[in-house]
């Protein structure tokens, strides 16, 4: 086994938003797709969102694992104890965050989740079990790598009515990576150097200021048919949030026959896939090969 | 005795060139009904005709030309046949399909199918039609490029004829030398060398007697109907630009083998493409016989040479040897067409030999990745047996074990036979389907690539889903190469098998269903297994070349697409698993009324 799951832990009180977040709208989709999306595009393992009992959720997509929450009110060590037992059969570790990362990018995520492996770069003997970033001097619990193997241990803690993430921190091996730690991956600097992958909406305002910066602008290429049909070869940028709103704009729509690629990495027909700053959109025919 | 099924002649005919010994064999409706005609007639045939363990190149090995019922139909794609041996580069079945005239001409002698077994004394044309066989000299024709010889005989005998040729390479019975009929070619697993090993250049046939059909009216109507569908969105692809296209698209998305799979991108792949092809240069557009697609794109080289561009050829004489100049790609690519190779495995093998040189593991220095002279050079040395050519024509799997040293680790082979243009890594359930597959690496048996490329799995991240669904494209080109139809029709059938079933019924007259033609389907995958158990093979077969199980692919996602060898094997358990195989991914073989035949 390897490869990493992404968990979001859906079930937190909005209480400060008043409104669910998970299903806040975002350019067209909501929150929760987005973030759902975003760790689909970043890990090879399974993503698993972990709600509350009873807790409605905005559309997913189907490949998303859903959890329940057994207990409400014991704060994120809950799900996480959930989240990381439900990985712990496909995956060595885990991309864990909330539902209210707007910004997140899959280049914060590898960052993250490359900290696991730095130890086995330098020598080091222990695995360890938790990467924990430090963000302009604030650690971000609910954006961190954990190991799936914690899960008894994190069930343990709360057992003992420990509930406090600080407090597993306690019990187990944690790197802590600095902004310049962080930003010393050329990907996530070129992709997100003021880090806003860990902007947060608490409350409305937050949304509404962080619902207002434009959508990320994105490089599109055709290819085949769908290239020398438009008569336009070659690449083009738009500003797009989603597969969708992308193939819109250079006058393709994902209809079955055709499909995308993002970074060169999976092939996608599903339109609310998320697009962020940076990436690189392949729409190709869905009848390649041959 | 009762008249065959509508489409069918009920008969092969054997013909043994060594002493010009020819019978007729019938072959029973359930048979037919089981195997049905192309791949799946030509596995049943090699089973029950070819003695087990032989040499691919001695005289008594069987090399069958089989057709299917749907041959001489109005039906589109249909005109296409079937070469079935025992391959001199896998020593396992091998089945390559080509589409042409002489698939109705040799129907029409009156045959399901042509078998050709014994070595003549000297060299020799066969010439089959509805009056009788005839052997004649070949003598003068020796040396020639197959287009050529078939010219001579056709010049010699008369237009009608249709001549099945080979070239130099297969004279020499280079391993994947090639066998054709009006630039189309039998390409892969060498049968060119098993025709070059009984001594015959050409396989000529003509014909005029039909096959009757049990409906002829709904026939027509759904032969109408078929190539209104042949015209849509499905097909736009391979019409437009061919399959070329694949090539930026494969490009930008880590899949594209390149300097033997060290790469799975290449940064000159748009001087190659066909889009700048399509813009820069001539295109003559051609199409097989009785083809409303038309996916041939013919383009011209700058001295002038003709060459006929699709991906695979384009992908293993290109960026597999690392050579960006499409003029020298275009000539190297008729270069094999002449001489008689299939390009995947000659671009392999020396993409291979290549990488020995780069490594110090070969004494050949002027043979350099990016290198497209030498490319030339060498494929010139590999058709005529000369120079490094003569250990290069064995293949790439034989080849490393002569060099050792640890270079079959990258021979890029499943089975000895040299792979398509598909990064496994990044597409594993093509990784499944290359592994498992009777023919050895191979995309047209197992077109596994569409399920990683339809979007619904993560494709660097092989799961039992992707076994699953490389088991369904398993299947449906086990269908249509046996009845025969062209894959790149596939995207037009929404409810494949029933529909196929609904084209089969008024030809043959048989009340068939879809549920029968898929369990026809695991009947013929067993089947080429089962031939394949009888001839050696062993589970250690069914897997993947160390280079992709060790090494890993960086996507610019930043992902890493890692095959390791566990995944790799828990897919294959499954894969043994859902076809009902034994732990050891053998068939369970039972004593049936059509011989030995595997129950799933
Ligand atoms: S689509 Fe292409 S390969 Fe298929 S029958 Fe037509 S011309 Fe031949």
């Amino acid at each position: 086994m390897n490869g990493a799951a992404g968990i979001v832990l859906a079930g937190g009180r909005s209480s400060r938003m008043g409104t669910s977040k998970a299903a806040l709208e975002w350019h067209g989709s909501t929150l929760l797709r987005q973030v759902t999306g975003v760790l689909d595009r970043a890990v090879t393992g399974p993503v698993i969102v972990v709600r509350a009992p009873e807790q409605k959720l905005p559309e997913l997509d189907p490949r998303v694992v859903v959890r329940d929450d057994p207990e409400e009110g014991h704060g994120p060590m809950q799900g996480l104890a959930v989240g990381l037992d439900t990985a712990h059969t496909y995956a060595d570790t885990a991309f864990v965050c909330s539902t209210d990362l707007p910004f997140l990018h899959t280049a914060f995520v590898h960052a993250v989740l490359r900290g696991f492996q730095l130890d086995r770069e330098q020598g080091e003997e222990a695995p360890i079990d938790v990467v924990l970033p430090l963000v302009h001097g604030y650690r971000q619990p609910m954006a961190a790598g954990y190991r799936t193997g914690l899960a008894p241990l994190v069930a343990q803690q709360l057992r003992t009515g420990r509930h406090k993430p600080a407090q597993l921190f306690e019990e187990c091996r944690v790197r802590r990576l600095t902004d310049e730690e962080l930003l010393t991956d050329p990907r996530l600097a070129r992709a997100d150097p003021e880090l806003d992958s860990v902007v947060n909406v608490n409350t409305p305002e937050d949304y509404e200021r962080a619902r207002a910066r434009p959508a990320p602008e994105v490089t599109v290429e055709r290819f085949g048919v769908l290239a020398t049909r438009g008569g336009t070869r070659g690449s083009v940028r738009v500003r797009a949030a989603t597969l969708a709103a992308a193939a819109e704009q250079v006058g393709l729509e994902l209809d079955g026959h055709i499909v995308a690629a993002v970074n060169g990495d999976q092939i996608r027909d599903d339109g609310q896939c998320p697009l962020l700053g940076g990436d690189t959109v392949s729409f190709l025919s869905a009848d390649a090969g041959g | 005795m009762t008249s065959p099924p509508g489409g069918y002649f009920g008969q092969a005919l054997l013909v043994d060139v060594s002493e010009g010994d020819v019978r007729r064999v019938p072959l029973p409706d359930g048979v037919l009904r089981e195997y049905l005609g192309g791949a799946g007639l030509g596995t049943w045939l090699s089973t029950e005709l070819g003695p087990a363990g032989i040499d691919p190149l001695d005289p008594a090995a069987p090399l069958s030309f089989v057709f299917s019922p749907l041959v001489g139909t109005p039906l589109t794609t249909s005109a296409k046949f079937a070469v079935v041996a025992k391959s001199p580069l896998t020593g396992l079945l091998t089945d390559a399909l080509a589409s042409s005239h002489f698939a109705i001409s040799g129907k029409f002698t009156g045959h399901d199918a042509i078998v050709i077994t014994g070595r003549a004394a000297g060299p020799t044309h066969v010439l089959i039609s509805e009056e009788g066989v005839e052997l004649v000299d070949a003598t003068p024709e020796l040396g020639l490029s197959a287009t050529a010889a078939e010219e001579a005989v056709r010049e010699k005998y008369g237009r009608r004829w249709r001549a099945a040729s080979i070239g130099v390479a297969g004279e020499r019975q280079v391993r994947y030398a090639t066998m054709s009929h009006d630039g189309r070619h039998a390409g892969r697993g060498g049968l060119g060398a098993v025709l070059g090993a009984k001594n015959v250049k050409c396989v000529a046939v003509q014909g005029s007697r039909r096959s009757e059909l049990a409906d002829r009216a709904a026939v027509l109507a759904a032969a109408k109907d078929l190539r209104n569908r042949s015209f849509g969105p499905a097909t736009a692809k391979y019409r437009e630009l061919g399959t070329l296209s694949n090539l930026l698209a494969f490009n930008a998305i880590n899949t594209l083998p390149t300097r033997n799979f060290q790469s799975s991108t290449f940064a000159e792949a748009p001087a190659l493409s066909a889009e700048d092809l399509a813009e820069s240069r001539s295109v003559a557009r051609s199409t097989c016989a009785s083809c409303s697609i038309g996916c041939e794109h013919i383009y011209a080289s700058k001295s002038g040479k003709k060459a006929r561009v699709e991906y695979e050829n384009v992908f293993a004489l290109g960026p597999m040897c690392g050579v960006s100049d499409p003029d020298q790609v275009l000539e190297a690519s008729a270069r094999c067409d002449e001489l008689g190779l299939d390009t995947i495995s000659a671009g392999g093998t020396i993409a291979w030999a290549m990488e020995c040189v780069d490594r110090g593991l070969l004494d050949v220095p002027w043979l350099r990745f990016g290198d497209g002279a030498a490319l030339l050079r060498v494929l010139d040395e590999i058709g005529e047996r000369t120079g490094i050519g003569k250990l290069l024509a064995q293949g790439s799997r034989s080849a490393a074990e002569v060099v050792g040293q640890g270079s079959s680790a990258f021979a890029p082979h499943v089975k000895g036979l040299e792979m398509p243009g598909y990064e496994p890594r990044t597409m594993q359930s093509m990784a499944l389907g290359l592994a498992v597959n009777a023919r050895g690496a191979d995309h047209n048996r197992s077109g596994a690539y569409e399920a990683d490329l339809a979007g619904g799995l993560d494709r660097v991240h092989g799961t039992d889903e992707h076994v699953r669904a490389a088991i369904e494209t398993e299947d449906r080109a086990a269908v249509m190469d046996s009845l025969i139809l062209c894959k790149f029709l596939r995207g037009v059938f929404t409810e494949p098998f029933e529909e196929w079933a609904g084209l089969l019924g008024p030809i043959t007259g048989w009340d068939i269903t879809g549920t029968e033609l898929r369990e026809t389907a695991q009947r013929i995958v067993l089947a080429k297994r089962a031939f394949n158990l009888r001839e050696g093979w062993t589970a250690a077969d069914d897997w993947l070349p160390e280079r992709f199980l060790d090494d890993s692919v960086e996507l610019d996602s930043g992902r890493t697409a890692t095959l390791p060898a566990e995944r790799l094997r828990a897919m294959i358990d499954t894969y043994y698993a859902e076809r009902g195989l034994d732990q050891h991914g053998r068939p369970q073989l039972v004593q049936t009324d059509s011989g030995t035949e595997p129950t799933p």
